[in-house]
């Protein structure tokens, strides 16, 4: 991997956010519209003392947090579909640039804007909803890590697909971090579900995050095992993440998708 | 340039531009099938340094899938591909570093401008004195008034330079061309096709250009190989592959002819 090649790749995608109001959108929109329509919704419960103490954190917690995986997972994807949009596809790989080369320049830029979006959201859930995130910001860190990396996972399963599969199911990017919420656990314990599907909740990365992430905020101090059964289910994933889209952009290149694909 | 063996053998009087050391391109029974559609059917040729070589043929010969096999964009089905003496699967940077293509019917990222743009590609290729570089190319395209326009409000015949540009920001020692003045009016094309022609014969850069612009390729190409249904159906100087099509001794290239007896 060429430090050069990452940087170009970091700065096209900055160009495009300096010109394209769409990526700044993405960005902080989502992440505040959420922190203020969910914040609008916990002052309404706790306002009809319908919200047990704590609660309200522990929602407005899982609002940043899962909007920050939600960006991350969608913006990895975005990044290849704004070179297939542009048909600058061919231009790009017609030059050293390799793949890794090109995901780990849009891991640095999705992880800036990731991060901005976090911040955004947690700093409007300070101001305005008096949920303080940045105290317990050191003990969310490690999940958040997480998150990251799981949305690094699907982000890459989601891109093999549209390389291999072409842009006709491009809405996955959208909608596939919907299919995993439920089990994710977002805003209620594992424990709420059904005996069956909190087996395959636990399978998931995401839902040790937010596991860790209730531990946390409630103040019972930071959840190694949540963390390292989270950090564990990613390797896997990420393994099984990176051959999948390895094999799906061999498969498009044999069948010359790479070309076509736009 | 001739020369003979040391075994004194005159049967094996070969050109020394045919030494293995001098073939940029050599590619070799070269095959691409896509379902039960042979894009590309056992296809074999080499080029030599500084050669500027023309691939014609009608549409779904298989130049295009030709060109992308030899950038690495498409696997082949069969055959070997060696640039500059290396595979392109084992020293993509190495090749890749030292080539370029362009191409009207590619395009670049719309909202940033033309200025940006080379710049990302100035990087891509290492380029040390980018702006200079740059700037330098555009001088040559003529395209510096256009520095701070987004590529969305280019015209087909400034983006078609625009291509052109960004393919020798990195001073290639091959040039893939796939239809590169298609989108250009008479004086642009003319322009071009002066630059290309000076930068083969200053730098020794290796062209392969692909066109449906016959008369241009009898003009530019010392050598032309015509392609139909993915076959080489003749290959050689523009009067030789006339005279191989047409059956008849002809002293002046008529590919245009030559093009309409293939159908």
């Amino acid at each position: 991997m060429k430090l050069h090649r990452i940087g170009a790749v970091i700065v096209r995608h900055g160009y495009e956010a300096r010109h394209n109001l769409d990526r700044v959108t993405d960005t902080l929109y989502w992440p505040i519209m959420d922190i203020i329509v969910w914040g609008f919704f916990t002052l309404y419960l706790a306002g009809s003392n319908r919200l047990q103490p704590g609660l309200m954190s522990l929602l407005l917690g899982g609002v940043i947090l899962w909007g920050m995986f939600r960006s991350f997972q969608r913006d990895m994807a975005v990044g290849f579909l704004a070179e297939l949009w542009s048909h600058n596809l061919i231009n790009l790989f017609s030059t050293p640039l390799t793949v890794s080369e090109y995901v780990t320049g849009l891991i640095a830029v999705n992880l800036i804007k990731a991060l901005l979006g976090t911040l955004a959201a947690a700093l409007i859930a300070w101001l305005c909803y008096s949920f303080n995130v940045f105290p317990i910001f050191p003990a969310l860190i490690p999940f958040m890590f997480n998150l990251i990396l799981f949305g690094l996972a699907v982000g890459l399963i989601i891109t093999g697909l549209i390389f291999r599969y072409t842009m006709r199911i491009q809405g996955l990017t959208w909608s596939f971090t919907g299919l995993l919420m439920p089990l994710s656990c977002v805003f209620y314990p594992v424990r709420s579900l059904p005996p069956l599907l909190r087996w395959l909740a636990l399978t998931l990365p995401t839902s040790h995050a937010f596991e860790g992430m209730r531990q946390a905020i409630a103040g019972r101090g930071f959840s190694i095992t949540h963390f390292v059964c989270g950090a564990a289910l990613n390797a896997v994933y990420l393994v099984i993440a990176l051959i999948f889209f390895r094999l799906m952009f061999a498969s498009a290149q044999s069948h010359g998708l790479l070309v076509k694909i736009e | 340039m001739l020369a003979m063996r040391q075994d004194g053998d005159w049967n094996s009087v070969h050109r020394l531009s045919d030494h293995p050391a001098a073939r940029v391109v050599e590619a070799e029974h070269l095959s691409k099938t896509f379902g039960s559609f042979k894009a590309v059917d056992d296809l074999s040729f080499s080029v030599r340094e500084g050669e500027f070589i023309g691939i014609i043929g009608p549409n779904g010969a298989g130049k295009t899938t030709t060109i992308h096999m030899l950038l690495g964009l498409i696997t082949p089905s069969a055959g070997t591909i060696r640039i500059f003496g290396r595979s392109p699967a084992r020293d993509r940077d190495y090749i890749l570093q030292k080539t370029s293509f362009a191409s009207p019917y590619l395009s670049f990222p719309p909202r940033l401008t033309v200025y940006e743009n080379l710049s990302v590609f100035a990087r891509l290729y290492g380029i040390r004195d980018r702006a200079a570089q740059v700037s330098r190319y555009m001088k040559v395209f003529r395209i510096e008034y256009l520095r701070d326009k987004p590529v969305a409000r280019l015209s087909s015949g400034e983006a078609t330079r625009l291509a052109l540009c960004r393919a020798l920001l990195n001073r290639p020692r091959l040039l893939l061309l796939d239809e590169p003045t298609a989108f250009l009016d008479a004086p642009s094309a003319l322009e071009v096709k002066k630059i290309l022609l000076d930068l083969q014969r200053t730098s020794r850069t290796t062209i392969i250009y692909t066109s449906h612009n016959l008369l241009e390729v009898e003009e530019m190409c010392e050598r032309v190989m015509i392609l139909s249904r993915g076959r080489m159906i003749a290959s050689g100087t523009p009067v030789e592959v006339t005279q191989t099509i047409l059956q008849e001794e002809r002293t002046e290239p008529a590919l245009l002819e030559a093009f309409l007896r293939i159908g």
